[in-house]
């Protein structure tokens, strides 16, 4: 997509957030050549920042910088890794592209109180679980892997509806997808894993 | 022979003052930074910096009218001893927790370590939270480059956050 849209007007940012950094997501990177801006996120910021409890999450930022779309799955359902994996779904490519093409005329452009009303709020619990995750982050980068873990429980006990702070947790201590994983997946009930896309003229 | 213990009691508490005011460096994280500081005041329940070491702490400057990080200032009484600044052998020292209490950011200490990790400052997000506008960040890239969301100003920007798990 970046290469059909990229240039002077458009920029894909994509935001590994791994604790590992660099270490975790080399792989990665190596298959997907990457000719737009990756940054390196260990310590889970942009999510903090932006209130964004899952990857991959979008957030369509305009020329001034004002967010026009914020906290969406940019795929509905987990798919291997590989080319191209972040804007996968042919439900939010279309949208991306529309509003490349089409600026603040596009049908997919949200008002800033739309905006405002799909920012996640926290209460003190989830925000007291992000410097408690930061701290986990920090002990485990300093190789205290167990006092790490013991941050990133209480993370996620104090803010259970973020998958990131699960999902970094268990992937560094059961590997990907392992049996909690699929245990939380399947305790969801009705709520959905990612918020759901809204665009026009969808239910 | 009680006097003596008094005397005694005394010199121990004179000599402990010196060592123990410039005695603990602590971990500060907040925002994307991992900040050394060498001198605080000890104190089990709050964090005491030197004012030059506020702005790595967290962005904040102290200056007369207060402490203050762009335009908000929060003021901060320097002529005498308050929750927030205290002085000690004529040094002044900033309570950082106690500003924070005040702004309603979070924070939570490693005692054993002495890392104090912080969140974000809740009226510095009301650009955001009320009115949508994109918060800034500075990361690095796989170069180790830092890169800032407003270097891209002028054009459309896709965040996209992924990772490995």
């Amino acid at each position: 997509m970046y290469e059909e849209l990229g240039g002077e007007n458009f920029e894909i940012i994509t935001v590994a957030q791994d604790t590992l950094g660099e270490e975790a997501t080399a792989e990665w990177h190596e298959k997907s050549p990457l000719t737009y801006t990756t940054l390196i996120d260990t310590a889970h910021r942009v999510s903090s920042l932006y209130n964004l409890v899952n990857v991959p999450s979008g957030v369509w930022v305009d020329e001034e910088g004002n967010i026009l779309r914020i906290d969406e799955g940019t795929y509905s359902e987990p798919i291997p890794f590989g080319n191209n994996v972040f804007v996968g779904t042919d439900d939010y490519r279309p949208a991306v592209r529309d509003w490349v093409m089409n600026g603040p005329k596009s049908r997919y452009v949200l008002t800033s109180n739309e905006v405002v009303a799909k920012i996640r709020r926290r209460t003190p619990d989830e925000a007291l679980a992000e410097p408690t995750f930061k701290l986990g982050v920090y002990f485990f980068r300093q190789g205290n892997e167990n006092l790490g873990r013991s941050y990133w429980e209480a993370a996620q006990a104090l803010f259970p509806d973020s998958w990131n702070f699960h999902r970094q947790d268990w992937n560094l201590t059961e590997g990907l997808g392992g049996p909690k994983y699929r245990e939380k997946r399947g305790d969801l009930g009705e709520k959905p894993y990612y918020r759901p896309f809204d665009f026009p003229g969808e239910p | 022979m009680r006097g003596i213990f008094v005397v005694l009691a005394a010199i121990t508490l004179a000599l402990s003052i010196p060592t123990d005011v410039f005695a603990d460096s602590v971990t500060v994280l907040y925002d994307d930074q991992v900040v050394e500081i060498e001198d605080t005041l000890p104190d089990p329940n709050d964090l005491w910096v030197l004012p030059d070491d506020l702005p790595r702490v967290n962005g904040f400057e102290l200056k007369p009218e207060g402490a203050c990080l762009l335009e908000l200032c929060v003021p901060v009484l320097q002529d005498r001893d308050s929750e927030m600044f205290v002085r000690r052998d004529g040094q002044g020292w900033f309570n950082v927790t106690a500003l924070s209490r005040k702004l309603q950011q979070a924070y939570r200490l490693d005692h054993e370590h002495k890392v104090w990790s912080f969140g974000e400052i809740p009226v510095v997000r009301r650009a955001f939270l009320n009115s949508a506008i994109a918060p800034d960040f500075e990361l690095p890239n796989r170069e180790g480059e830092l890169v800032r969301l407003s270097d891209f100003r002028g054009k459309k920007v896709l965040i996209v956050t992924w990772a490995s798990w």
